[in-house]
């Protein structure tokens, strides 16, 4: 029984003393139980444009042949058996992970690999995992969610800068291989990265005066054009703010330093920062937003209502036209897709997803060899072909299936695919009790947004409440 | 050795009880109280703060929003009790397809929370039936936005405890009701009671004992109440927190916050308040039996 679990069953445990004292032949009520098995049932926060894709089965190509040339780890352990969990690809993508595994094993005798998938409950599992100590030796983080930093912080995954040669990191973007930095070591082999692009609704767009030519390229357009679908085409816009860390999408957005050069003193209410909710206050104000999208935590939330075809837009992964496709074709038939606008950084973005090693690996090169061969050009192009996710390294995007036209909307962005992902980049410094102070942040945001503070007011509250976070 | 087995057999089929009992309740609820006197992430080992969690809760305005709204969340209770017996009493009569009725009634009692909540979270979307149908009669020119304004989260939740449990509780009520001796209905119509005196009369007092039952398990229920805030916010607790009770703001600061120990401290308090609630439910459920 590990310690995660005996917390979650004494959490509700000690919520039902009082209730079993009262009567002990009282029966349980039948309505509103829900703190007894919510803590441990309670699905992670799951954005929908993390998992490649849900809808779609692809087609189990022939399998491709071991390669030599892939083996580019040294001195991999003979005899070792790694652990290795995946987020939200099975039972979708099970011929090829199970594929490349085989793969992998072939290119490196001796290694044997246990795969696991994970999916609403990964991150419980995991903290489930790491606290038994039986944590699996190779683990698919989100970066976009902030998973690598947040782990790495708390020195559980192993750092990769020494241990891997520079040849090697040559084949990733540089600004993947960096995307998460910790204290400028980095944790995590760069895997599937998506695009951020606008899913557009062109009907209610065209009532607004918008077409996909005319959408905004940074996000100072929105305002306005969020105005408009409101006068115009009497719908709301679903915009939604990065509620699990809002700091960074201030940075991307707004450009605000956030943290002092010598990260003693928390800087995000400055004119930028001040300038940067500002916005978003001001089109709360004047109800052109959904609220319930706006700070909703749940990805899906705006997905869904942008698949009902109740909004005009919506930031999201090309992948999830296809759910689009699947359920409503009507919306389908008017789908455009941009590019997500570019904030002040005019920094597109970071990755998606990545590889790491746990800290304690019993078998540290074969489980870098392990991350290593899935996030490698071959594996990655094979990946690619399969859903439109992109790959992590220069020279994959040289096959010829990326310069090919594309022939589902889903598909549009491939060509320019290299292009963004090549831009990408973790601007965001590494913040001191990140959730402590995403969630003072979050609180000084409503507060603005909803609550009638001023936005200066409000983020000097936040930063000198997260200041005293900073030992 | 014979006495000595008489004494030991008892406990040897208490036996399995108890183990599992400890190990699932005893032991988790010691583990809690340890570890509320810690700093523990859940990922890496529990560090001794002493009480510096229990500190901080004194200082945590949210920690008191949170209580402040599990104590309005008892609200449901006397509105439960009272519909939950005016239902009892509509169905407690003979008519043809009544059991039809009172089947339909529980049927929230049987339905999972979690698919309730999604259900209610979809009827108060803005593009949701309420809506719809406010538009379609023209009492509203845009859609409302329900669940992100403040002042309705919690109203909204309430409402949907209420009818999800009045089914449940006035089965409570109508098995009360045909306990009551029908003699006494025809005392009280001799006497000169109408229907309204009858019940005033007859019914209520004869319910004490279910009335008061029903107010100590809906009132836990209210103050344990999770599932509703759950879905019905996204998970978010409301906008500016308009939605957050204390076993929602206990599961935010452990499994979203990762702040376990600071979590244990709350699982503390909340221990406090119910073993409180408890302690004055039962000494009024003595008293109702006494006197019933």
């Amino acid at each position: 029984v590990t310690s995660r679990k005996l917390l979650a069953a004494g959490l509700a445990m000690v919520v039902l003393a009082g209730a079993c004292s009262s009567a002990a032949a009282t029966p349980s009520p039948a309505p509103s139980t829900a703190a007894t098995t919510a803590p441990t049932t309670a699905p992670a926060s799951q954005p929908a444009s993390e998992a490649p894709s849900e809808s779609v089965a692809p087609a189990s190509p022939t399998p491709l042949a071991a390669d030599p040339a892939e083996a580019v780890i040294p001195n991999v352990e003979q005899g070792a058996e790694i652990g290795f969990w995946t987020f939200y690809l099975s039972p979708t993508f099970d011929p090829y992970i199970k594929d490349t595994i085989a793969r992998f094993e072939a290119t490196y005798p001796g290694v044997k690999v246990k795969w696991e998938d994970h999916q609403a409950s990964f991150k419980d599992d995991l903290n489930n995992a790491f606290n038994a100590k039986t944590a699996p030796d190779v683990i698919n983080l989100s970066v976009s969610e902030g998973w690598v930093s947040e782990y790495a912080g708390k020195g559980v995954l192993l750092p990769l800068d020494d241990k891997v040669d520079q040849k090697v990191k040559d084949v990733y973007f540089p600004g993947l291989w960096k995307e998460q930095l910790i204290d400028g070591v980095n944790f995590q082999f760069p895997w599937y990265q998506g695009l951020n692009v606008e899913l557009l609704n062109t009907a209610i767009l065209e009532k607004a005066g918008f077409t996909a030519e005319t959408f905004p390229k940074t996000i100072d357009g929105l305002p306005a054009l969020c105005q408009a679908v409101k006068d115009k085409a009497a719908s709301l816009c679903t915009i939604r703010l990065t509620i699990s860390d809002l700091l960074a999408q201030m940075v991307y957005e707004g450009n605000v330093k956030v943290l002092s050069d010598d990260g003693k003193k928390f800087t995000f209410d400055s004119p930028e920062g001040v300038a940067w909710l500002q916005m978003y206050v001001d089109m709360v104000k004047a109800g052109t937003v959904d609220n319930t999208v706006l700070t909703t935590t749940d990805d899906r939330v705006g997905l869904n209502a942008f698949i009902a075809g109740g909004s005009p837009f919506y930031a999201s992964g090309p992948n999830l036209a296809r759910q689009v496709k699947d359920q409503n074709a009507t919306l389908y038939e008017n789908l455009g897709m941009v590019q997500t606008p570019l904030g002040k950084s005019n920094v597109s973005g970071k990755g998606l997803m990545s590889l790491s090693v746990k800290g304690d690996t019993k078998y540290p090169n074969a489980s870098i060899a392990l991350a290593q061969f899935f996030t490698n050009p071959r594996a990655m192009v094979e990946f690619a072909k399969l859903v439109p996710v992109y790959p992590s390294s220069q020279s994959a995007f040289e096959d010829p299936f990326f310069a090919s036209a594309p022939a589902a909307i889903e598909d549009s962005a491939r060509p320019i695919a290299k292009d963004i992902i090549a831009t990408y980049a973790d601007i965001v410094p590494t913040v001191p009790e990140k959730a402590k102070v995403n969630e003072i942040v979050r609180k000084a945001i409503e507060s603005a947004l909803f609550g009638g503070k001023g936005a200066q007011e409000a983020l000097s509250g936040a930063v000198a409440e997260a200041n005293g976070l900073i030992k | 050795v014979t006495t000595l087995r008489r004494r030991l057999i008892p406990y040897l089929f208490l036996a399995p009880a108890l183990v599992l009992l400890g190990i699932f309740v005893v032991y988790p609820i010691i583990a809690v109280v340890g570890y509320s006197f810690t700093d523990f992430d859940i990922v890496t080992p529990p560090v001794p703060v002493g009480l510096d969690n229990y500190r901080a809760l004194l200082d945590d305005d949210s920690f008191w929003l949170s209580i402040q709204h599990s104590l309005i969340y008892l609200i449901v209770t006397p509105i439960l009790i009272v519909l939950s017996i005016c239902l009892a009493i509509v169905v407690n009569r003979a008519m043809r397809g009544i059991h039809i009725f009172r089947a339909l009634y529980f049927v929230p009692a049987v339905s999972g929370s979690i698919a309730i909540g999604l259900a209610w979270t979809w009827l108060f979307d803005r593009n949701g039936f309420i809506n719809s149908v406010l538009l379609s009669w023209g009492l509203i020119d845009t859609p409302v936005q329900w669940l992100a304004n403040p002042s309705m989260v919690l109203p909204i939740a309430m409402l949907l405890t209420i009818w999800a449990g009045v089914g449940y509780y006035s089965v409570i009520f109508l098995a009360g009701l045909q306990n009551i001796p029908e003699e006494l209905y025809d005392a009280a119509r001799i006497d000169g009671c109408n229907d309204i005196q009858k019940h005033r009369h007859v019914s209520l007092p004869g319910l004490r004992p279910q009335i008061t039952f029903v107010a100590v398990i809906s009132s836990l229920a209210a103050l344990k109440v999770f599932d509703e805030i759950y879905v019905l916010t996204g998970k978010t607790g409301g906008i500016l927190d308009s939605g957050v009770t204390i076993v929602f703001y206990l599961w935010k600061q452990a499994f979203v916050i990762g702040e376990a120990g600071y979590a244990s401290a709350v699982a503390m308090a909340l221990l406090a308040i119910t073993l409180v609630f408890s302690i004055v439910n039962v000494r009024f459920l003595e008293r109702g039996q006494g006197e019933a």
